[in-house]
């Protein structure tokens, strides 16, 4: 789940890396009272979660007398298509360079990458991809509590000293808030010290419980109410609901009815070891959608029993069209329990893909 | 067949739980088949003593393996405790370890690979079936009906959708030699590179079906890195980015690792890649043809 600047500033200051100095409002009358705070010049940032926020109108420039009414202004616009509910006001750095400072897992090493470049303040996709030279990479062993002071030498090379320490404390707070990713850019630096004047914590969706978070914001109400059951659910928006076992079959699904020119109207991974009861909130689920026409049931059983899955779709009692393949575990027991009750089943996955496209055409 | 055979002991840590008790079942029930092993230890703190399908229960994985001759361990137990179970496995010298549980925080994962690492272990998973050799031995969650031997490894990233391949090759007539899950998680032990390496040590396997998903670069790595006659499948065409795709680790980040351009890019290394699963079989005997 993606922090918010103020949730991922208010952790980095935590642990020690100073941030500017800066408060959260929630309506432009909280910041009246507090003009004098941040001196004659400062930022307003909207709380919003999207990437290039600046260029779409979410950064401002206030000063004590423009302060009230900039935030009017802000709070009035939506950034992207999301409303602005809450700003950062923040003092105003006086910025000498900017730097880029990242750590995330690295799937090939299977470890912490910490990544640091001069040229920060722009997207570090645009530098990787136009002066792949200017990044500086290094791979951390997981097992070490902290980063050895070699490696954070030759991460910043020629950069102020005075970023050494931030990179340790960045790796702790990538390790201790199970982040998967932690960046701060630009990181800055001004004649009263280096700043992280910009932050982005990623958290670890499967770490959210320890990290004390109860509600996964990233996730739309249905996928929230898909979670709960234990399924991962992706809105699309075409009319062929779909329910897979496996993320990976599931995915096969989308594309063959892709191939074969339909289009899905979501992405449903009841998961391993599904229970009958399971399966039917997730055929509930899936049917709630008005513009959901048929729905394609695909599942090899592995962990998942085909027995408890056909008892799952009977009970769901939805007045779509459920078109089902099913094999592997308890396969014969499914099928017989289906086939009683007349659901079409079809042998194989190419087969219920294409009637289903043929239903929707 | 590769990181065991039908001599292979097995140890099942979780084995008291609901799925690692229908699993241990099913791994004996295939082992007897073939005239294999299996399992010969279960693992449950506390519950030392049991019984689980005939199979001993110990508190420790170190006490089960002085009564008995372990090579492998799978893992049933829960995202908590299973980065843990990983490392209990390694330091006590088991040396292939699949972890099936899913979940597991990936700074969990990546302390326990790095630390099975120094052990000598080989972790498969998390987050995977595990793995089957046809005739051998199952270490996992696959539905074996499905497989014959032969021939052909399968490596995948996926479950359900590796068990989806191995049909389409049994009904075709193309048997394999091992099919391994990988996982799904971002942050997996062997990764197709590791497992590549195995099957190309292996006499039995003549060609590899190579099944990846969006997210990251670990398929395009692995084709790079053998010189087997490869045919891969990519799930996850129609994935729209920034969304995780069921799989912790199925997910377009950055404009990075959508179905695409890996695709494309294994196209350009020389890799026939299907665009249904159902054209696998045919353009394994074509690789086949080929180097006739």
């Amino acid at each position: 789940m993606k922090l918010r600047e103020y949730e991922a500033k208010s952790i980095l200051k935590s642990a020690g890396i100073p941030v500017p100095a800066g408060f959260l409002i929630r309506s432009a009358d909280e910041l009246t009272p507090r003009l004098g705070e941040l001196g004659t010049a400062f930022v307003l940032k909207a709380q919003v979660d999207v990437g290039g926020r600046g260029k779409a109108g979410g950064i401002l420039m206030a000063d004590k007398a423009t302060g009230t009414k900039v935030a009017e202004e802000l709070f009035a616009k939506q950034i992207k298509g999301l409303p602005v509910k809450e700003i950062l006001a923040e003092q105003k750095l006086d910025i000498h360079h900017e730097y880029y400072l990242s750590i995330t897992v690295d799937r090939s090493s299977k470890q912490p990458l910490i990544l640091f470049t001069d040229a920060g303040g722009v997207e570090i996709e645009i530098t990787a991809k136009e002066h792949p030279e200017l990044i500086r990479k290094l791979v951390a062993n997981p097992l070490m509590r902290d980063l050895p002071p070699f490696m954070i030498r030759e991460l910043i090379g020629t950069a102020p000293k005075e970023i050494g320490p931030i990179i340790n404390k960045l790796y702790l707070v990538f390790i201790g808030k199970d982040a998967i990713l932690a960046e701060i850019n630009p990181l800055v630096t001004t004649p009263d010290g280096v700043f992280a004047a910009d932050a982005k914590i990623i958290v670890d969706d499967n770490a959210l419980g320890r990290q004390g978070i109860t509600v996964n914001r990233d996730l739309s109400d249905r996928e929230r109410e898909a979670e709960k059951h234990g399924f991962s659910y992706v809105e699309l928006d075409g009319k062929i609901g779909v329910i897979g076992n496996g993320a990976g079959l599931t995915m096969a699904t989308l594309d063959l009815i892709e191939y074969y020119g339909g289009k899905a109207a979501n992405f449903l991974d009841v998961g391993g070891g599904a229970e009958s009861e399971r399966v039917m909130h997730a055929v509930r689920l899936v049917a709630s959608v008005p513009s959901v026409k048929v729905i394609v049931v695909n599942l090899l059983g592995g962990i998942t029993k085909c027995d408890e899955v056909a008892k799952g779709i009977i009970a769901a009692g939805i007045s779509q069209k459920v078109i089902v393949r099913l094999a592997g575990t308890n396969e014969a027991e499914g099928r017989k329990l289906l086939s009683e009750k007349g659901y079409e089943m079809l042998d194989t996955m190419d087969l219920v893909v294409k009637k289903a496209v043929e239903v929707t055409a | 067949m590769i990181y065991g055979d039908r001599n292979t002991g097995i140890l099942v840590q979780g084995a008291t739980g609901k799925q690692g008790e229908f699993h241990i079942g099913l791994m004996n029930a295939y082992a007897k088949q073939v005239g294999g092993i299996g399992v010969v230890a279960g693992v449950t703190p506390g519950k030392g003593g049991q019984q689980v399908h005939g199979v001993p229960v110990y508190n420790t994985v170190k006490a089960a393996m002085k009564d008995h001759d372990i090579g492998a361990a799978v893992i049933f137990v829960p995202a908590g405790a299973a980065a843990d179970a990983i490392m209990e496995e390694a330091n006590a010298g088991i040396t292939t370890i699949v972890c099936i549980t899913e979940h597991i925080p990936v700074q969990d994962t990546m302390k326990a690979i790095a630390y099975a690492r120094i052990e000598g272990a080989s972790v498969i998973g998390p987050n995977c079936p595990g793995l089957l050799s046809p005739g051998e031995v199952k270490m996992g969650i696959m539905p074996s009906g499905l497989f014959s031997r032969g021939n052909v490894g399968v490596i995948s990233r996926s479950g359900t959708l590796t068990y989806e391949v191995v049909d389409e090759l049994t009904r075709a007539g193309i048997g394999q030699s091992t099919v391994v899950g990988i996982g799904g998680d971002p942050v997996i032990g062997q990764t197709f590179v590791d497992v590549l390496e195995q099957f190309g040590n292996d006499p039995q396997t003549k060609a590899v079906v190579l099944i990846g998903e969006v997210g990251g670069n670990l398929e395009e790595e692995g084709a790079k890195s053998t010189d087997l006659p490869i045919v891969s499948y990519i799930a996850g065409v129609s994935a729209p980015p920034d969304k995780r795709m069921g799989h912790a680790g199925a997910i377009v980040e950055g404009g990075e690792g959508d179905a695409r351009s890996k695709i494309t890019r294994l196209k350009k290394h020389g890799v026939p890649v299907a665009s249904r699963v159902s054209e696998i079989p045919d353009m394994v005997r074509d690789l086949f043809r080929c180097r006739c």
